[in-house]
């Protein structure tokens, strides 16, 4: 007579409410799953999710509409209101200016709380990971939160042989030009801080003086891989601010205006009602020009694949090195905020800023599509420093000196042939 | 200048193709499994922890002389009186009529174990006595602990000594995988 032994296991103690068992047959394993990732039940809701997203986002700014032209009537609201209670205009001009640089001063600090996030899941995917999965319960939604809020908490560490003064000063000398340079930025149309008639010059002049705060920091920290991190800092930031601005020459030769929101609204309008005008589809000097400039500014923002003055496996993390806490933040915070002023300035540049790409989008506000362009850009420079190795000290250099510098010059010279094609176009000696 | 136009357009072209793969893995699903909420379910012939059943086992002792780290140590139980016996099966019976453990004890060291399956395969009986189980999740805070041991009526998992008191208790803190119990 076979008795049958039932086994007598103990009630399985993992959690079946919120956790699950991946058997051998439908386990995780990327050959088999990426054959057809549309059959995974995940896939098709995280695709859902991202639609909804976009889609909500964009009904969101439908439903808002445009602002800058709801700003100057609340401007002269206020002031009439003023004016009967007996308050002095001046007190008024004031408090708006403040508020409008209170405005102003949140752009970067938000931008850094995204792009951190941003960058963090894109850099995950990109290596098949996940990245930040638990604070903030939504896919880490909170993580710069918390990451902010260590960075605050932490020690803020002065080294012996650090210059004090210096090293307090350095960090502060990278923000605030950073923070400066967004004021002649147009955000949308009549979205801006200061419209000034030199933008062009002043974004790049501006945005140039925050090498002196890494060089600064490299020479205060008394250690000598900052150091080297601050002069190959110079050395790449000036060398690449020339490709940078030859780049945009072009952009200024065709548009005539160097004022920033004037470029941008320039490029209004369409070709055959399906081209729009931005200066990016001006035939090959649009495309040489946007290439050479997006990827000085990859360099001008000191990321990978042109990120040698902080080179964590060369430099330990250069001019950063010595630094904690709070100045470390603001060291990361002017980086991010660099990053968002390139995708500005492109998108005013070469996308055409709050211009649609196709005449019926026009419904959506000029800042939406202003803002939707500079994460497409954005997410370029996560793309690109996710995928390129670093560049050694001398090929950087030998990229910059020997293909950089003369393209830029001769686009500038094909942008003069290409003004007079278009001049004699426009007076009928081409083709009738 | 030929040779300088050639190797621009073709650095061009193995950057577009290098971030072109980037984009692909990007819309791919991760393969991270969140550990603690999900758990691989290991295949059949996988060597976990070693699950034991007094009540098939014959004390025969061919797992301790397998056993090639001699991790394993057991006692037989004393024989049972001639008028207990069952003549039908030849196994000892209780007076409730259910078999009797022929074990007094039974100790596995984990802290020799190396997982390697030969007592499995010398066990004689018909179903195993001893087997790997696909648990791959014990954990030891002390060395005392990595010794378990089996007695009648304990589950598979068998006790440990906590360190606290002294006495034996049933693994209590250990989670397992142990909804496909591979039993041959």
């Amino acid at each position: 007579m076979e008795e049958t032994i039932q086994p007598k296991f103990s009630e399985p103690v993992f959690n079946r409410s919120h956790g699950r068992l991946l058997m051998p047959e439908n386990r995780y394993w990327p050959t088999r799953m990426w054959k057809n990732p549309w059959s995974l039940p995940t896939y098709r809701r995280g695709a859902a999710v991202l639609a909804g997203l976009l889609s909500g986002a964009a009904g969101a700014a439908w439903l808002l509409g445009e602002i800058g032209p709801r700003v100057a009537p609340l401007y002269s609201m206020a002031e009439q209101y003023a004016l009967s209670y007996g308050i002095p205009l001046f007190l008024v001009q004031t408090a708006w200016t403040v508020i409008k640089a209170a405005v102003l001063l949140a752009v970067p600090l938000v931008n850094a709380l995204f792009a951190v996030w941003w960058e963090r899941k894109i850099s995950a995917h990109m290596q098949s990971r996940m990245g930040p999965m638990y604070v903030g319960r939504w896919h880490g939604a909170l993580q710069t939160i918390a990451d902010g809020i260590k960075l605050f908490l932490k020690e803020d560490l002065v080294p012996e042989s650090a210059d004090k003064i210096v090293h307090l000063l350095a960090p502060v000398a990278v923000i605030i030009p950073a923070i400066l340079v967004f004021a002649p930025i147009p955000f949308g149309r009549e979205l801006v801080y200061a419209d000034l008639d030199i933008g062009t010059v002043y974004v790049f002049a501006v945005g140039g003086v925050s090498v002196m705060g890494i060089i600064m920091a490299g020479w205060a920290s008394g250690n000598k891989f900052s150091l080297l991190g601050g002069l190959r800092s110079a050395a790449q930031l000036v060398s690449y601010e020339l490709p940078r601005t030859f780049s945009v020459i072009p952009v200024i030769m065709l548009a005539g205006t160097l004022n920033l929101s004037a470029i941008a609204g320039l490029q209004a309008g369409y070709w055959g009602g399906v081209l729009p005008r931005w200066f990016i589809f001006y035939p090959v000097v649009g495309q040489v020009a946007f290439v050479v400039f997006l990827i000085a500014s990859v360099a001008e923002t000191n990321r990978i694949p042109f990120d040698i003055p902080e080179a964590e496996s060369e430099l330990v993390a250069g001019f950063n090195t010595e630094y904690s806490g709070m100045k470390f933040a603001l060291f990361f915070l002017s980086e991010f905020a660099y990053v968002l002023l390139s995708c500005l300035l492109m998108a005013a540049f070469f996308f055409g800023g709050g211009e649609p790409p196709l005449p019926f989008l026009g419904f959506l506000p000029s800042w939406a599509w202003f803002l939707g362009k500079t994460l497409v850009l954005m997410f370029c420079f996560l793309w690109f420093r996710w995928t390129f190795p670093r560049f050694r000290v001398d090929r950087l250099m030998d990229f910059n000196w020997k293909f950089l510098l003369p393209v830029s010059l001769l686009n500038i010279a094909a942008a003069g042939v290409l003004i007079w094609f278009l001049d004699c176009w426009a007076a009928g000696l081409l083709g009738g | 200048m030929k040779n300088y136009i050639l190797f621009v357009s073709e650095a061009f072209w193995n950057t577009l193709k290098g971030l072109w793969v980037t984009l692909k893995v990007l819309f791919l699903p991760a393969i991270t499994v969140q550990y603690p909420t999900e758990k691989l379910v290991p295949y059949p012939r996988f060597r976990g922890m070693l699950a034991y059943d007094a009540e098939a086992c014959i004390a025969c002792g061919m797992c301790v002389r397998a056993c090639p780290s001699k991790c394993i140590a057991l006692a037989k139980a004393m024989p049972v009186p001639q008028q207990e016996l069952c003549s039908s099966s030849g196994q000892p019976v209780s007076p409730e009529g259910k078999r009797v453990p022929k074990i007094e004890w039974y100790t596995i060291d984990y802290g020799r174990c190396n997982f390697c399956g030969l007592c499995e395969e010398a066990c004689p009986t018909k179903t195993k006595a001893l087997w790997h189980s696909l648990d791959f999740e014990a954990v030891f805070s002390t060395r005392e602990e990595m010794t378990r041991r089996w007695k009648r009526g304990d589950d598979l998992w068998g006790t440990a000594r906590r360190s606290a008191d002294g006495q034996f208790s049933a693994v209590a803190d250990q989670i397992h995988i142990q909804d496909v119990p591979v039993r041959k």
